[in-house]
């Protein structure tokens, strides 16, 4: 019976009685995949993805272990390599740490406890490396965010103050109170921007590197306080809004996530919205119920097309031109719900609205 | 000194930028006429299917980078597969709030834009871009 727990160990061999021996000794303790040549070793590393260390016999008839060592590091780097040899030849050693990248040496003939040290410090370096891995591609995901972050940054952050700059500019040529005034409202627009920009930010820091806390969320109060700050709005674009919220039970979750998707779902909803249309309508229905919240926001707007509706969730990505958002919305949505465990999907018909339902389980 | 008429686009996706754009213009050159679009895509739809006296001065576009849907570079592009007929009466300059390194880098790439101006708009810009466009 396979254990998924073992450590799994590749033996390679020519004579079959030390295959036997090896598997004999350590199978309980270990996953012990044996090999006659060169091939079957080859054939095991091709479906074994997880194999961790390789221990190899230098003399073979078809290649040498160190040559089966080398022909092997290109394609995978990942196992650990243990050489078996009887010799002692200075060359040999030599061959096997610079060609082979072997990191042990084991005396043939071999003690069981030479066998578990090497494995269990072959292991442990194993575990090193592929932790240093995982570091380094989150690494590498946070440095292209930040490059991505760098460039918006001057473009959105610039874009206000150059803008309030611009309309100084034209101020300092103008006499006119009432002309003055509009470049003040301008200028009050522009500060708007920039600020809402930063909200963005905090909310990313917030999604990104903030701990969740959970606590006992009621969503009549919540739904209340985020359509609060969109009254004003949907009075001055006559927008209805209906909310349906059915809570039969408590729902344990991380009330900063739920404001941060909630708000920017609804933000979208208002911004989008058909100009001319006369039936402007955004929706808001929220069950909670055996164990999962479900959110739905459904707005009769512009929709989105369907060639752009693959790149909403991404960083910086903006479907439209109508009114300002700084791209940044979505991507937030999509990574306080890839925190919470939950999910989003969109449903949009362009020029009919767009719906986005989520779905979290109680914490 | 004469003064010119020139006709001006400015392409942008802020309205606001467009309305101090636009300002600062009608300062500078009080006969002048500005055109603004919101959409990178409108304007080359305008463009394409403008019919003008191939006499006329050219026309300043002032075209920002980015831009949601359709950016500067990708109007650019566009407006380089344009009949060369359409494409002489135009004179291209990015105005741009990007001090990034790669965007200046990359106009070199379209020569249908003339220059890189950062924001805000100021009629000195105005003035120069008036100066080198229009014939008197």
């Amino acid at each position: 019976m396979k254990n998924p727990e073992k450590i799994k160990v590749l033996y390679v061999d020519d004579e079959v009685n030390n295959l036997i021996g090896f598997k004999a000794s350590f199978r309980m303790n270990f996953n012990i995949l044996t090999a006659q040549n060169n091939e079957e070793a080859l054939a095991h590393l091709n479906v074994n993805p997880d194999i961790r260390l390789i221990f190899s016999d230098q003399r073979m008839p078809d290649k040498t272990g160190v040559e089966f060592f080398e022909s092997i590091r290109t394609n995978f780097p990942k196992p650990i390599r243990i050489l078996i040899t009887g010799y002692t030849d200075v060359e040999a050693v030599i061959d096997a740490i610079n060609l082979g990248n072997v990191f042990r040496y084991v005396k043939k003939p071999w003690s069981e406890a030479d066998i578990l040290t090497a494995i269990s410090q072959g292991n442990k370096f194993y575990v090193a490396n592929m932790l240093m891995e995982t570091k380094n591609a989150e690494l590498q995901v946070a440095y292209d965010e930040l490059d991505k972050f760098a460039y918006s940054v001057t473009h959105d952050m610039r874009n206000p103050l150059l803008s309030i700059l611009g309309a100084v500019n034209i101020s300092n040529d103008i006499d006119d109170l009432a002309q003055i005034k509009e470049m003040l409202q301008l200028i009050k627009e522009s500060v708007g921007n920039l600020d809402a920009y930063i909200q963005n930010i905090h909310d990313y820091y917030n999604v990104n590197r903030g701990q969740l806390r959970i606590s006992e969320l009621n969503f009549e109060d919540i739904v209340k306080e985020q359509l609060e700050s969109f009254r004003l709005t949907a009075k001055i674009k006559r927008v209805n809004i209906d909310t349906n919220i059915v809570q039969n039970e408590t729902f344990r979750g991380d009330a900063m996530s739920m404001k941060i998707i909630l708000n920017n779902l609804l933000s979208n909803a208002f911004k989008y919205q058909k100009k001319d249309s006369h039936q402007k309508n955004v929706e808001v229905s929220i069950t909670v119920d055996s164990g999962e919240l479900i959110m739905i926001i459904r707005d009769n707007g512009i929709g989105i097309s369907g060639t752009h509706i693959g790149d909403i969730f991404n960083m910086f990505f903006r479907a439209t031109s109508q009114d300002v958002g700084s791209g940044f919305g979505l991507y937030n949505v999509k990574d306080a719900l890839i925190k919470l465990n939950g999910e989003i999907k969109v449903d949009s018909v362009l020029n009919e609205g767009t719906t986005f339902t989520v779905k979290i389980k109680n914490k | 000194m004469p003064s010119p008429k020139p006709d001006f686009i400015l392409v942008d996706d802020s309205r606001l930028d467009c309305l101090i754009s636009q300002k600062v213009i009608k300062n500078t050159s009080k006969h002048a006429t500005v055109q603004s679009f919101n959409e990178a895509s409108l304007a080359l739809e305008f463009i394409t299917n403008r019919i003008q006296e191939p006499d006329h001065d050219l026309t300043i576009i002032f075209l920002d980078i980015q831009m949601p849907v359709m950016n500067g570079f990708d109007f650019a592009a566009s407006f380089e597969k344009l009949s060369e007929t359409i494409q002489a009466l135009y004179a291209i300059f990015m105005l741009s709030s990007s001090t990034n390194e790669s965007d200046r880098i990359r106009i070199g790439n379209y020569s249908c834009i003339k220059h890189f101006y950062i924001k805000p708009l100021t009629r000195e810009i105005v003035q120069e871009v008036i100066n080198t466009s229009c014939k008197d």
